[in-house]
């Protein structure tokens, strides 16, 4: 997933957004797909079974309408003047009984008219037959006729051809004889078929076809009639029609068993085109899909603006936290919105603006107070009612300023002061410490207040060097301005103190109290006596590394003091040998 | 109907010892399962009678449509009239080898009786409704009788004599002929016993009458 990390959120917006869209689009023409799929088949299915019922039903009239017709016939009363006849020979009359059946099976339209006498046996036939005089009493369905001595149909295989026949007893009054019609299932009847019931029909056993309505064009692409049954009936669910790909064309097969007497089952096939039933689906599915991916167009496009909608605030604010980053306080978001986003960016400009108003304080009171005490009075570091704390507090003093502020004026008097102070408070600040305050020519600091530090006694002496070291090169500088030289006088001393704010409600500054205060002053009055640069006190000689180098060491009377205090000059800081 | 009761007065009159005639001969005519068959025709099988001669003339009724009597046993030479009781037409005809005949459509007395000059079965019917179907059997001699419910009958006025009977039924799967008894005819009754097998008999859809009810 880290490529999905690396995408901006307007991108991760657009793709989730138009994924989630596409993603139902797909189901959508998916489920469509399947369902619609699913039930054009059932309704083709179940109207190709009520077909297979109608074609049933259509056989079973044909049947009907072949056994009424022949009945008909069969009460002619002239027929059954003829038919009598042949009980006595010398009135038989065989010609007449042929021609008959010649009007006959015009007048009824069927294709065989075959007269038998009451034993079965075959007296005329119309077209001439090769069974004349035999009996067919053995023959379906003249045989179940005879037995029931009432009419009987049936479908039979006659000299290659399928056979729709019926036999009926002619009665004069007790039976006198049978007329056998037969109706032919070709070609044409299939055709015939089809066009009543719209599917193509095809009358067929295992081993040939008898029949079919499929032009011949393509017959040529059906399967074998041994494959075609095989095919179809393999499902063993008679009723659950069977797709079969017929020339590219996929049809809906139904196998509805014909009753015959046949020496194997006699089926006919009823075919539905499945594509051509389809073809006002297909177009529903284009239309779906058409109408999807215009849907999925516009989800896109509403996805690019839905994003930008939502990321452009979002990307502003960024852009706004980048300035702020860059210490730019005065940016502003702009977004105007009355949503979350829109309270997000009001409230990051509040919080920009209440940065910069703590800066703005913060600037300004950094340049009455040191920059270490601005920060923890406004951090709120500083105790209101002070604190004991242990400090090391430097003073330094110009020496001969008096002399010095004779012979400049005082515009350059405060122009090398000040760079003088410069140096001063670099060199304290370098040290973390702090510069309480300027007294005249003089620099009073503190190591180790308001910030805690534990090498506060050493920084103080870093720093003291440090003023000493920036001096000399402060002088070089003066020297080449013509003005004269400084000398100082630094004095150093550590010991516990009352920090924390002094003064009254309407003008406190931070400050410390206590009598070192007053020994580093006095110890940095020494200098001029020792004629030393710096001097610490015993306590700050004591704390101090063995890279110090130190030089002389006093026993001095201090005022203030009934003993005198010992005093050590430090004279310079030399780099660590750490031992080999 | 009438017959029977005749038939059943004389059966009493004999049963009683009062059967003034001339010696006779009964008995019955059962199916191959020993059921009584009626209708069965127990006849005197002989030469041929004169056709010629005069014989009372027989009739068969058609009354709603139907055959009355749908049996009628006649010796040969009898002329039997068909006279129409429906208020519509018929059109009796015969195919029948015995006696081949025609009364086109006719109502009430019109049609001309009808000679049954040749022994045999004659199956009438009518040409326009299929179900009227009739039986008149031309026998040779005019000693016959027709079998009651319980399938008895009695032959009377036989002259003492030996002679050979024969049964007839319209169901019957054997021949005349081929059911022929001998029997002698004295001063006591004669008594003999037929069995017939019969074939199941058919109803024919749309087939009403005698054809019917066997």
């Amino acid at each position: 997933m880290s490529w999905w990390n690396g995408l901006s959120l307007r991108s991760k917006v657009f793709l989730a957004f138009s994924g989630l869209i596409l993603a139902v689009l797909l189901a959508t023409l998916g489920f469509t797909q399947l369902v619609v799929g699913r039930d054009a088949r059932q309704t083709l299915s179940r109207d190709l079974r009520t077909t297979g019922q109608v074609f049933a039903t259509l056989m079973q009239e044909r049947a009907t309408r072949l056994q009424t017709n022949a009945s008909l016939l069969a009460s002619d009363f002239a027929l059954k003047r003829l038919f009598a006849t042949h009980f006595d020979p010398a009135s038989y009359d065989a010609e007449t009984l042929v021609s008959a059946g010649l009007s006959y099976r015009q007048r009824s339209g069927v294709q065989l008219v075959w007269m038998m006498d009451e034993t079965g046996k075959l007296l005329a036939a119309s077209p001439a037959s090769d069974r004349l005089g035999k009996s067919l009493s053995d023959w379906l369905p003249l045989r179940q006729a005879m037995e029931n001595e009432a009419p009987a149909t049936g479908v039979v295989e006659l000299d290659g051809e399928l056979f729709q026949m019926v036999a009926v007893p002619v009665l004069g009054p007790d039976v006198i004889g049978y007329l056998v019609l037969g109706q032919v299932i070709d070609d044409r009847v299939a055709a015939r078929l089809r066009d009543d019931t719209r599917s193509e029909v095809t009358f067929l056993t295992a081993s040939r076809v008898f029949a079919t309505s499929w032009p011949a064009s393509r017959r040529a692409g059906l399967p074998s009639p041994t494959t075609y049954l095989a095919t179809v009936l393999k499902s063993g669910a008679p009723n659950d029609p069977d797709l079969l790909n017929i020339g590219g064309e996929r049809f809906l097969t139904l196998a509805v068993p014909i009753a015959a007497q046949l020496s194997e089952p006699l089926y006919a096939l009823i075919q539905g085109s499945f594509d051509a039933a389809l073809t006002p689906l297909r177009s529903l599915q284009t239309r779906i899909a058409f109408i999807g991916a215009a849907a999925l167009a516009g989800a896109l496009a509403a996805g690019v603006i839905l994003a930008g909608g939502i990321t452009g605030p979002v990307r502003t604010l960024v852009g706004a936290m980048r300035e702020v980053l860059q210490g730019n306080l005065r940016h502003r978001a702009r977004v105007d919105r009355s949503d979350e986003l829109g309270f997000l960016a009001r409230s990051f400009n509040e919080m920009v603006a209440g940065l910069q108003d703590r800066e703005q304080i913060k600037d300004t009171f950094g340049r009455f107070v040191s920059r270490d005490v601005a920060a923890a009075v406004l951090g709120g570091h500083v105790p209101l009612d002070g604190e004991r704390r242990e400090v090391t507090i430097l003073f330094q003093d110009i020496r001969g300023f008096t002399g010095l502020a004779e012979k400049l004026d005082p515009v350059a008097l405060l122009r090398v002061l000040n760079r003088f102070f410069t140096e001063v408070v670099a060199a304290v600040e370098a040290e973390g410490g702090v510069v309480k305050q300027f007294t005249g020519d003089g620099v009073m600091a503190l190591f180790g207040v308001p910030q805690i530090r534990s090498d506060h006694t050493e920084r103080g002496v870093r720093a003291a060097l440090g003023i000493v070291e920036r001096l000399a090169s402060l002088n070089k500088a003066l020297q080449n301005d013509a003005v004269p030289s400084l000398q100082i006088g630094i004095g150093i001393h550590v010991g516990e103190v009352v920090a924390g704010l002094i003064g009254p409600d309407s003008r406190v500054e931070y400050g410390v109290v206590g009598e070192p205060v007053n020994l580093a002053a006095r110890i940095e009055g020494l200098t001029k006596d020792l004629t030393a640069i710096i001097l610490v006190s015993r306590s700050i000689a004591a704390r101090l590394g063995p890279e110090f180098v130190l030089g002389r060491t006093a026993l001095l009377p201090v005022k203030g003091k009934s003993q005198p205090v010992e005093v050590v000059e430090v004279l310079a800081r030399t780099p660590v040998h750490t031992a080999a | 109907m009438y017959r029977y009761k005749i038939i059943g007065v004389a059966l009493f009159l004999c049963s009683t010892g009062l059967c003034a005639g001339a010696p006779s001969v009964s008995g019955t005519v059962t199916g191959a399962d020993g059921r009584a068959i009626a209708d069965a025709v127990v006849f005197v099988q002989g030469p041929p009678e004169d056709a010629d001669r005069p014989r009372r003339p027989q009739m068969v009724d058609q009354v709603d449509k139907t055959f009355v009597p749908g049996l009628l046993p006649i010796v040969v030479g009898t002329s039997v009239r068909f006279p129409n009781h429906d208020q519509i037409h018929h059109h009796v005809y015969s195919f029948s080898p015995a006696k081949t005949f025609e009364l086109p459509l006719y109502k009430g007395e019109e049609a001309p009786a009808v000679l049954f000059d040749k022994v045999g079965v004659v199956k009438i019917g009518c040409n326009i409704h299929d179900w009227m179907s009739g039986i008149i059997l031309v026998l040779p001699t005019p000693h016959f009788a027709v079998t009651d419910g319980q399938g008895h009958f009695v032959l009377e006025d036989l002259p003492a004599g030996t002679y050979s009977l024969a049964a007839w039924h319209s169901l019957s799967k054997v021949k005349p002929e081929d059911t022929v008894q001998s029997v002698a005819v004295g001063a006591e009754a004669a008594r003999v016993s037929f069995r017939l097998p019969l074939s199941v008999a058919r109803t024919r859809p749309g087939v009403h009458g005698a054809r019917a009810q066997p």
